[in-house]
């Protein structure tokens, strides 16, 4: 590929990564705070914009692409972590964030969900968890709370949630972390932090939803709430209590880094690399292709 | 002496048959004539009861061929398994093992009952020649070169690669038993005379089936990336890719699905590489959304689909020509998607570069429309000149494109120039929301239509690909044969049966199925009063298509039936006839 | 611990006057761009009157901010600044969640009134801890400034409060359509 890797390094301003197009989310959405967050942790490790693919599925969230200078690609709802993934091994060098909603990760694309961790490729995915659809106006989610009265459950939902921070980290993820826009400061290094770990990096980002989110998962409430990790003495790289501590999502909200691999594996792109490189004395002349079919 | 001949044996997985088979396959190919094997089985994974046949001409074989030749039954209840794939007619020669006892009462009540019935004690000849029933089926490969001339030299051979690797005493205890079988034959000769003549010319040909050939043309088209997720009988394209590709600097991801093995495949593309992704129907259904997203982010991606016999899983291992309407209109919106179907092992490798050239140079989703017949029947393939290839790349941007660079700009062809991340000055939204040239999101319809337009107004010169289409025979005849995919290939043979009866017919063999090449049909169709479309479902989908796009002659009629078994040619034949003899009006 | 409301993470007791002036000149930065992202996230979501007060606002912060530029740059010329933007995310810049859609001038004007007392306490704050001489001075400033500010709003609300076209009784969300699904 003809991508030379440069670094604007400190060079690179938060505006280097905003595009000229206005999001649409309505005012108060949470995912403006997200979207600040990651223009500033853009600009800290400061690759190039068209060094940069953002992959997107379909939600308010989805829309994040859009509002940067990255390459983007709004695909389709559930399916941005394949595409990711596809975008990533045609090119290792350029740096691959994934993004979505709560219902495009872990409803319609949660199946992918589980690939994406045990195939281990060098990309950060940034859910912003809204424990409800928002683009299409306020149904349950995966992650809603049970007993939730949404306009497809009216009565209650009668299913658990699923959760983000204990699936991925059961499933092997190396990096797994949450935080908040009420918490600009934190949740930047956290977006910068899952951009740097060499490996598949997940972000749980509550993102509330001022349109159809309820009241104890609005900003407020967070600010009220918030648990740093840090605070709690939590070691990034105890696996075990991150997993104890991931049990409490949806009661508790903590913040900060819960697992930090602290040996990352190689790498699936790495690997990839490695394999075609190896392989490469071995290729045969176009022309010659068709000759191990050729019978004498 | 003949020119063709068509033989056939079923027996146990356990007897090798398949694999006598493919020794018989590459014992003739080496001698320089033209053969095809086609083989079937019982639904067990391992064994079951399995059969394979091989047809070997001296001219081109286009099809597997009608009523066998020759046919082994190492056993009765295996043989009867078979009853379509194994055809026999009363100029049959039917071999068995003798100590089965003569043909079964069920065979017998089948009618077509062969005049020619010899049993043979295969078993038996086999334990004295080489000390063990294991090779059973070279005695069997013995027996056919004794018969009927399939050469002798040429399956030696077949059996020293198959066994010289697999340790001492093999070979020559397969050799003592090839050669008890052929001793056997000489002192039993037959009443038939069916002796293969000898191969006009002895030039080296290819043997390979088509998922071969499409997994070697995609690399030979310079693709990159394939991602997939295994299903019959696509698979083996996936399976040799994976070997492969590496060594080109490429790479295979086994997705958890077939959503995102199209998904990664369409992510490779717009990160720049040439990819692709193969399935069957099933898995078709699963990648309908994102080849819609292909079609409005406007991005190269080669779809092919080994279609099998349908709904659901259908019969996962047998042919038919079903997924034509998915292919063309599994769509979301107004979406126009190239698809192109190969006629034989050999043409898939044609088939495929163009795919990928389509895809590249119009930036859209192409199908490809194998079936399990093509995809998997082991073919002799002329040598195929790769020179004549021209492949083709994506349109880059210019420098003065990458100035305020619109993604989707509207051209007089219809194709913008595309760029691909990493690439400084062309940073794009991608997007399966409607955009304007920017590629920024819009709700408006006046910009989804302009967007439409260009969508489809860039495939319009496909109406005129010319070569992507077969046309024999008189321009001005009145009868038409019209047949696609892999039973084009009888419908080829039926043509020249009926041409050398004197019949006026002409043959219309399209590459490109969709979009409907309306010009090309229609100059093919001015002559034409009367004739079938031939293909292998129950609805006749090709011909339903062309009657909802083209005013048809009236004598125009699909002939047509469910999958499974492919067409023979002399039914074919006798359908064209029967039409041809009720006359014109 | 720090005692601010909001922790830039600056050990005031060392803080010059120079990083003093950057602190400020951050806090109006971070202020005008945020009034700017909100209004234009009102102006898209049609709610104009509310937008094009935070405009207004905008204007202000940015008055100040380049007041406080002139100061530090004649002072202390063209160093690099010692404060980062995420230091000061919110001392005065309003929070995203204050905004609603129909929001009415009344409830954006609450909305700056919030900012600017935010902004006035984490200034006295300072002041109190600060023992930097000129640093103390520039705080006590800025206090007075902010308290400027915020008497602005009030007036403003009063004068709202009196305006026979002011708000309507009610919620606006009361008198809109119901939002639409994508
Ligand atoms: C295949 C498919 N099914 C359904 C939809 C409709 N749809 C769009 S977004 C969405 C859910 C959005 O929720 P979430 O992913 O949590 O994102 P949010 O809007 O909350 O950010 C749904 C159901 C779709 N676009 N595609
Ligand atoms: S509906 Fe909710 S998630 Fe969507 S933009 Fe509005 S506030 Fe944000
Ligand atoms: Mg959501």
């Amino acid at each position: 590929m003809d991508t030379a890797t440069t670094t604007c390094g400190a060079t690179a301003t938060p505006k280097d990564y905003s595009s000229a197009l206005k999001p649409i989310w309505c005012p108060g959405c949470g995912d403006y705070g997200v979207l600040q967050a990651l223009y500033r942790a853009l600009a800290a490790i400061g690759r190039p914009p068209h060094e940069i693919a953002f992959i997107s599925g379909i939600g308010c969230s989805s829309r994040i692409p859009g509002y940067t200078t990255a390459y983007g690609f709004n695909s389709v709802h559930g399916r941005a972590l394949p595409i990711a993934q596809g975008v990533k091994l045609a090119n290792p060098d350029l740096q691959v964030i994934v993004a979505g909603g709560d219902g495009d990760g872990f409803s319609i694309g949660g199946g992918h969900v589980a690939h994406a961790v045990r195939r281990n490729l060098d990309l950060t995915y940034l859910v912003m968890d809204n424990q409800v659809y928002g683009l299409t106006k306020g149904q349950l989610s995966p992650t809603s709370p049970k007993g939730l009265a949404t306009v497809t459950s009216p009565l209650g939902s009668l299913e658990e949630p699923i959760n983000p921070l204990l699936y991925t980290l059961a499933y092997g993820a190396g990096f797994v972390a949450q935080g908040t826009p009420a918490e600009m400061p934190g949740l930047t290094a956290l977006i910068e932090q899952a951009i740097r770990y060499p490996g598949f990096a997940f972000v749980n980002i509550q993102s509330p939803c001022v349109t159809f989110g309820q009241e104890e998962q609005q900003m407020r409430a967070h600010k009220a709430h918030l648990r740093p990790l840090a605070s709690l003495g939590h070691d990034p790289s105890d696996q075990l209590r991150a997993l104890d501590l991931a049990r409490s999502y949806g009661k508790e909200l903590h913040t900060g880094v819960l697992y930090r691999n602290p040996n990352p594996p190689p790498t699936y792109d790495a690997l990839v690399r490695e394999r075609q490189r190896a392989l490469a004395p071995e290729a045969k002349d176009r022309s010659r292709l068709l000759d191990v079919f050729l019978q004498k | 002496m003949v020119v063709d001949l068509v033989l056939g044996m079923a027996g146990s997985g356990g007897d090798g048959v398949v694999s006598a088979g493919e020794s018989l396959l590459a014992a003739v190919s080496s001698h320089g004539y033209h053969a095809m094997m086609t083989k079937s089985f019982g639904p067990q994974i391992r064994g079951g009861e399995s059969s394979c046949r091989v047809r070997v001409g001296t001219v081109p074989v286009h099809n597997p061929g009608g009523a066998l030749d020759a046919a082994v039954a190492l056993n009765w209840e295996d043989f009867l398994k078979f009853g379509a794939e194994l055809e026999l007619a009363p100029t049959t020669v039917l071999i068995h093992e003798a100590k089965a006892g003569p043909p079964p009462e069920a065979l017998v009540r089948r009618g077509a009952m062969p005049t020619e019935v010899v049993a043979v004690p295969i078993t038996e000849l086999t334990n004295q020649s080489a000390g063990t029933e294991k090779a059973k089926t070279s005695v069997v490969l013995g027996l056919l070169c004794g018969w009927f001339g399939v050469p002798e030299d040429g399956v030696r051979r077949g059996l020293e690669k198959k066994f010289a690797k697999k340790g001492e005493g093999l070979l020559e205890t397969n050799e003592r038993a090839l050669k008890a079988g052929i001793e056997h034959a000489l002192a039993n000769p037959l009443r038939s005379t069916k002796r293969l003549a000898p191969p006009p010319t002895h030039s080296p040909k290819l043997l390979c089936d088509g998922n071969d050939l499409c997994a070697t043309a995609a690399l030979f088209a310079g693709c990159k990336f394939f991602g997939g997720y295994p299903i019959t009988p696509s698979t083996e394209v996936m399976q040799t890719l994976a070997k492969e590709i590496w060594k080109y600097g490429g790479t295979v991801l086994q997705a958890e699905d077939e959503i995102a093995g199209i998904g990664a495949a369409l992510g490779a593309s717009f990160a720049g590489l040439k990819s692709m992704t193969a399935t069957s129907g099933p898995g078709m259904a699963l990648k309908t959304e994102i080849m819609g997203l292909a079609s409005i982010a406007e991005l190269p991606l080669v779809i092919l689909d080994v279609q099998r016999g349908g709904p659901a899983t259908g019969l996962p291992t047998k042919s038919e020509q079903a997924d034509l309407f998915q292919a063309a209109f599994s769509a979301h919106g107004d979406v126009l998607r190239p698809v192109l179907a190969p006629i034989s092992v050999g043409d898939t490798f044609r088939v495929t570069v163009e795919a990928f050239n389509l895809a590249e140079h119009y930036q859209t989703p192409v199908i490809i429309l194998s079936d399990q017949e093509v995809a998997q029947r082991k073919e002799t393939v002329e040598p195929i000149d790769t020179s004549r290839f021209t492949i083709e790349e994506r349109l880059a941007p210019s420098a003065s494109d990458l100035v305020d660079y619109r993604r989707f700009r509207h051209t007089e062809s219809g194709v913008s120039p595309i760029s691909h991340p990493g690439l400084a000055g062309g940073s794009y939204l991608g997007a399966g929301i409607e955009h304007n040239e920017k590629g920024d999101p819009t709700a408006s319809g006046a910009e989804h239509a302009r967007m439409n337009e260009k969508r489809f107004k860039k495939l319009e010169p496909l109406q005129h690909r010319r070569d992507l289409f077969d046309v024999l025979g008189p321009s001005d005849a009145p009868f038409a044969l019209i047949s696609w995919g892999s039973s084009a290939g009888v419908a080829r043979e039926a043509f020249e049966l009926a041409r050398a009866k004197g019949l006026a017919v002409k043959l219309l063999i399209p590459r490109l199925l969709y979009p409907i090449a309306v010009p090309v049909y229609r100059e093919f169709l001015a002559s034409v009063e009367a004739g079938l479309v031939v293909e292998l479902s129950h609805q006749g989908q090709l011909h339903k298509i062309l009657r909802m796009q083209l005013d048809l002659p009236a004598g125009l009629r699909s002939f047509c039936h469910s999958g499974a078994t492919p067409f023979r040619p002399d039914q074919v034949l006798a359908e064209l006839e029967a039409l041809a003899a009720v006359g014109v009006k | 611990m720090n005692s601010l409301p909001c922790s830039p993470g600056v050990d005031f007791k060392k803080l010059s006057l120079m990083e003093a002036l950057d602190l400020a000149v951050t806090v109006e930065e971070e202020a005008r761009d945020r009034y700017v992202e909100l209004a234009d996230a009102l102006s898209i979501a049609h709610t104009p009157e509310a937008s094009e007060f935070f405009r207004k606002m905008a204007r202000m912060e940015e008055k100040h901010r380049v007041a406080l530029l002139t100061k530090r740059r004649a002072s202390f010329g063209d160093r690099p600044s010692t404060v980062g933007r995420l230091q000061i995310f919110d001392i005065e810049a309003p929070d995203y969640d204050t905004v609603r859609v129909f929001m009415t001038v009344r409830q954006a004007l609450e909305v700056a009134l919030q900012s600017e007392r935010k902004a006035r306490a984490f200034f006295k704050a300072a002041l109190a801890e600060t023992t930097d001489l000129e640093a103390r001075f520039l705080f006590a400033e800025l206090v007075a400034e902010e308290s400027d500010h915020e008497a602005y709003v009030l007036a403003e609300l009063a004068r709202q409060a009196t305006d026979p076209w002011g708000d309507p009784p009610g919620d606006p969300a009361d008198y809109s359509d119901e939002p639409v699904s994508q």
